[in-house]
C-alpha cells in the first residue's frame, strides 16, 4: 500500500506539471495572440494558432483532473497503510494541502469555466508536492496527543478545504489586480474575479472557524485547555480575523475592490504561515 | 457585522438612530446635551470602518505575541522573577527590550490594552448589532409584496412574460412553480392585477446576529471561566504518594502506576496515571487518565500531562525513629545544567532535603548511575549543611540523619482543571458554524412578481429579483425564469434582461 501510494504520488506530480505547462501554453499564447493583433500585425495567426491554443488548455485540465485522481488515490492508499487519516506530518499535510487547493481549482474551474486561475494556483500546488519530496515521507506511528482518529481527521480534513479555499482566493486576487481596468482581454473581467474571490472566501471562512473550533475541542480534550495562544492557534486566528476583516471591508465604501483583494492576498500570506508556522516557532503543534 | 445588502452607508453616518441624531438640535435649545453625547458614541460605535480597523488591530497584536517570546503568567506575578526574565530577553531583543516590556508586547494577551481592544470591539459588534436588528426584521416581517412598475424596470434582475390564460390562472400558475421551487409565496388580488412576492431561507439574514453574537458569548465564556473556574497546570503526584489539590477543594490525588509505553519505532505511544481520587478523605473515583482521555470528577479534570523521575527516599533520625518514606518526584531542573532535582521538608529537623539525579544520557561525574546526591539545607536562613552521595540501598549518615536511597520510581504531572465557562464556549461555537451556514450557504432569495389582466383577457407576468450587493444571482434568476416560463405554457420565453454587471 505504502509502494502504491508513493507510485501515485509521482504520477500526481508529474501530471501536474504538464498541466501547469499546458495551462501556461495555453494563457500565453492567448496573450501573444492579443499583442499580436493589438500590435497590427493582422489576425491571421488567430485561426491557426487559436485551436491549439485551446486544445492546449483542454489537454491542462484534463491533466488536471488525472493529477488530482491521482493525488487522491496516493493519500488512500496512504491512509489505509498507516490506519489513521493521512494528516499527522508535514509530508501527508503538504499532499493534503495540495490536493485542497486542486479539489477547491477544479470545483471553481467547473463552476466558472475558468482556466486561467490555473497559473496561480496550480504553481502552488506544485510546490506543495515538491516540498513534500523533500520531507521524510515514512509513515510514522501517533504519539499520544495525536491518538484521536475522530478529531484528526475531521480537523484536519476541514482545514485543508479551508486553505484550499483561500488559495482560490489568493489566484482571483492577484488575477484582480493585474486586471485592474478591465483591459487585460486574456483575463477575465474584474467582476468575475472580485466574485470568485468572495465565493471562495464564503467556502474558506466558515470552514476556518470550524478548524478553530475542532481544534480548540480537542485541545480541551488532551491539553485540558481550549485555548493556549500555542503559535498554530493563534496564527490560524490571525488568518481567520483578516478573511473576516475581507469580508466587512468588501461592503465598505473605499475599501471594496483592490483594497479587499491585498487582504486576500495577506489572508492567504497568514494561511501559509499558519500551515508552515509550528516549524518555526515550535510549540504545540509542533509533530512535523 | 457582514452585511450583504447595501445599508452600509446609511449606518455609517449614523442615519439609523434619527432620535439620538436629533437630539443635537435638540441640545442647542434646551440643553439636552448628554443625548448628544450618547447618540455620539453610538453613532462612533455603529461604524463597520471602526471594527475593520479594530479586527486590523487585532490581527497585528496577536501576531507582535506570537512573535515575541511571552513572559509566563507566574514569572509576571513575581517581581525578581520578571527582572530575571528581562535580563534574559535583552540577549535577544538587545536595546528594545525596555521598550517592548512598557509598551506590553511581551504580554500581549493578558495586557491591559489588548483587553481595551477586545472591548471596544465587542461594544462594537453588541451596538451594530442592536443597530441593525430593526432593518433586518423589517425585510423579514412582513415582506413587502406589492411592487411598483419602476421596480419590475430597474430590478438587477427582471423578465416579462406574456401569458395566453386569464389573470387567476396565470397566477395561479407562477405560484405554482416558485412553490416547486421551494421559495415561499404570499400574494395580494385585487381587480386588474395579482401581487406575488416569494422568498426562501428568509432566516438566513439573522445568522450574521448568531455568529457576532457568539463572539461575545465567548468573550462571556472566558469570564466566566476566570471568575469560577481554576487549574493548576503542574500538579506532581509520585507513585505510592497522595497529594492535597487544594485550590478551596476537599480533594485530594493519588497516584498507583504510571506506565510509558513506546513504538518500536522509538517515538512514544502512550502515557498513562492510574489515579485515585479522595473527597475528604474518602476515595471516591479511581479512573485512568492518559493524553487523549481525561478523568474527571465533579467538573474538575484530570490530564496527564507529563511525567517524569522520582526517587524513594527514606530517613531516620538518630533514634531510629522513621521521619520519611516517600517517592520524591524529581521534578526540576538545575541551574548548572539539566540534572533532575526535587524536595523535601523535615519539619521536625528545621531541613529542607534536595535530592537531584544523574543527568540523563551521559555519564555525570557528580552523579554517576545507580546514586542520588542528597543536600541538605536549614530551612531557615538557607545554609548548606551537608551534600553526599548516597548509592541505591544502602543507608548513610548526611548531617545526623539516616538516609537510603531506596530506588527509582515515577511522577506523573497532571494539569487539573475546573472550567464552567467551557459549556458556553461549545454552545458559542455552534452558534458560530449554524451562523455561518445560515449566512453564506443558505442566502436570503426574494423575488417579486406583478401579473396583469390584458384588454384581450389574457395576462402579462413580469418578475423582479434584487441582488444582494457582493453575490451574482445569475444561475438562480435563470433557473427560476424557466421554471415560470414553462408554467406558462405557450408563454414563449418571455422577454428577459439581466441588467447585471455580473454577465460574463
Amino acid at each position: 500500500m505504502y509502494e502504491l501510494s508513493q507510485y501515485a504520488f509521482v504520477a500526481a506530480f508529474v501530471a501536474l506539471a504538464a498541466a501547469l505547462l499546458l495551462h501556461l501554453v495555453n494563457v500565453l499564447g492567448a496573450r501573444g495572440l492579443q499583442a499580436l493583433s493589438v500590435g497590427g500585425g493582422g489576425t491571421v495567426s488567430v485561426p491557426t494558432f487559436g485551436p491549439i491554443l485551446d486544445t492546449a488548455g483542454r489537454y491542462g485540465t484534463i491533466l488536471t483532473v488525472n493529477s488530482f485522481a491521482f493525488l487522491t488515490a496516493s493519500l488512500v492508499f496512504r491512509a489505509i497503510a498507516a490506519g489513521h487519516g493521512p494528516f499527522s506530518n508535514m509530508y501527508e499535510f503538504s499532499l493534503a494541502f495540495g490536493w485542497g487547493a486542486l479539489a477547491l481549482f477544479l470545483y471553481f474551474q467547473f463552476q466558472y469555466r475558468l482556466r486561467t486561475l490555473a497559473l496561480l494556483v496550480l504553481p502552488i500546488a506544485l510546490g506543495l508536492l515538491a516540498y513534500a519530496t523533500t520531507v521524510p515521507s515514512e509513515i510514522t506511528p501517533l504519539v499520544p496527543a495525536l491518538q484521536n482518529d475522530l478529531l484528526l481527521t475531521v480537523h484536519v480534513a476541514v482545514a485543508i478545504i479551508a486553505y484550499g479555499a483561500f488559495a482560490i482566493a489568493f489566484g482571483a486576487a492577484v488575477l484582480f489586480l493585474i486586471q485592474r481596468r478591465d483591459t487585460v482581454r486574456w483575463l477575465p473581467k474584474k467582476v468575475l474575479l472580485d466574485e470568485i474571490g468572495y465565493k471562495a472566501v464564503m467556502v474558506g471562512f466558515p470552514m476556518m472557524a470550524l478548524v478553530i473550533i475542532l481544534g480548540a475541542l480537542w485541545a480541551d480534550i488532551a491539553w485540558g485547555t481550549y485555548w493556549s495562544w500555542d503559535p498554530k492557534e493563534t496564527a490560524s486566528l490571525v488568518t481567520w480575523l483578516l478573511y473576516g476583516a475581507y469580508l466587512h471591508a468588501r461592503v465598505l465604501r473605499g475599501w471594496r475592490g483592490e483594497r479587499s483583494a491585498a487582504l486576500l492576498i495577506l489572508g492567504f500570506g497568514a494561511t501559509l504561515f499558519t500551515y508552515y508556522g509550528n516549524l518555526f516557532f515550535g510549540g504545540l503543534h509542533s509533530y512535523g | 457585522m457582514v452585511e450583504t445588502q447595501g445599508s452600509y452607508s446609511a449606518a455609517d453616518s449614523g442615519k439609523v438612530l434619527p432620535a439620538v441624531a436629533r437630539g443635537g438640535a435638540a441640545a442647542a435649545r434646551g440643553g439636552l446635551w448628554e443625548f448628544e453625547v450618547v447618540g455620539r458614541i453610538w453613532r462612533f460605535f455603529t461604524s463597520v470602518r471602526l471594527a475593520l480597523v479594530l479586527i486590523l488591530i487585532l490581527t497585528g497584536a496577536v501576531l507582535v505575541g506570537t512573535l515575541l517570546d511571552q513572559i509566563p503568567p507566574s514569572v509576571l506575578a513575581d517581581s525578581s522573577a520578571h527582572a530575571q526574565w528581562l535580563e534574559r530577553a535583552r540577549t535577544k531583543y538587545g536595546v528594545w527590550t525596555n521598550a517592548f516590556d512598557f509598551l506590553g508586547l511581551f504580554n500581549v494577551f493578558h495586557g491591559l490594552w489588548f483587553r481595551v481592544l477586545i472591548g471596544l470591539l465587542t461594544t462594537n459588534i453588541i451596538v451594530c448589532t442592536l443597530n441593525r436588528w430593526k432593518g433586518i426584521w423589517a425585510t423579514v416581517f412582513p415582506p413587502r409584496v406589492r411592487m411598483s412598475d419602476t421596480f419590475f424596470q430597474h430590478a438587477r434582475y427582471n423578465a416579462t412574460f406574456a401569458a395566453p390564460m386569464t389573470l387567476p390562472a396565470a397566477a395561479e400558475r407562477v405560484k405554482r412553480s416558485l412553490r416547486r421551487s421551494r421559495y415561499r409565496v404570499k400574494m395580494e388580488a385585487d381587480g386588474e392585477s395579482v401581487a406575488i412576492y416569494a422568498d426562501r431561507n428568509r432566516f438566513s439574514r439573522f445568522g450574521t446576529f448568531l455568529a457576532h453574537l457568539s463572539l461575545v458569548l465567548i468573550l462571556a465564556g472566558t469570564v466566566v471561566g476566570g471568575m469560577w473556574g481554576f487549574s493548576d497546570s503542574e500538579f506532581i503526584v509520585a507513585e505510592g504518594a497522595t497529594r492535597d489539590l487544594g485550590l478551596g477543594t476537599n480533594i485530594s490525588v493519588g497516584l498507583d502506576h504510571f506506565t510509558d509505553e513506546y513504538w518500536l519505532e522509538g517515538p512514544p505511544k502512550d502515557f498513562r496515571s492510574d489515579i485515585v481520587i479522595y473527597e475528604g478523605g474518602k476515595e471516591v473515583k479511581r479512573g485512568v487518565t492518559r493524553v487523549n482521555s481525561p478523568v474527571s470528577y465533579k467538573g474538575i479534570r484530570f490530564h496527564q500531562s507529563f511525567f517524569g523521575q522520582a526517587a524513594v527516599m527514606r530517613v531516620k533520625d538518630e533514634a531510629g525513629a522513621e521521619l520519611f518514606n516517600a517517592a520524591v518526584p524529581l521534578a526540576w531542573e538545575t541551574r548548572d545544567g539539566g540534572r533532575p532535582i526535587g524536595s523535601f521538608d523535615l519539619p521536625s529537623q528545621g531541613v529542607t532535603v534536595y535530592v537531584v539525579g544523574p543527568r540523563s544520557g551521559e555519564t555525570d561525574p557528580l552523579v554517576p548511575a545507580g546514586e542520588m546526591r542528597v543536600e541538605v539545607y536549614k530551612r531557615s536562613g538557607g545554609a548548606l549543611v551537608a551534600a553526599e552521595n548516597v548509592s541505591q540501598g544502602t543507608a548513610k549518615q548526611v548531617a545526623g540523619l539516616n538516609l537510603t536511597f531506596a530506588r527509582e520510581s515515577r511522577f506523573t504531572g497532571l494539569k487539573v482543571v475546573k472550567d464552567p465557562g467551557t459549556n458556553i464556549i461549545w454552545v458559542a461555537s455552534a452558534l458560530m458554524v449554524v451562523g455561518l451556514i445560515m449566512l453564506f450557504y443558505l442566502p436570503h432569495r426574494r423575488l417579486w412578481a406583478l401579473v396583469k389582466r390584458r384588454d384581450d383577457g389574457t395576462a402579462e407576468v413580469r418578475v423582479g429579483m434584487t441582488a444582494q450587493r457582493d453575490m451574482s444571482l445569475e444561475a438562480e434568476f435563470s433557473r427560476l425564469r424557466e421554471r415560470v416560463a414553462s408554467a406558462l405554457r405557450g408563454a414563449k420565453g418571455g422577454r428577459t434582461s439581466a441588467q447585471g454587471d455580473n454577465d460574463v
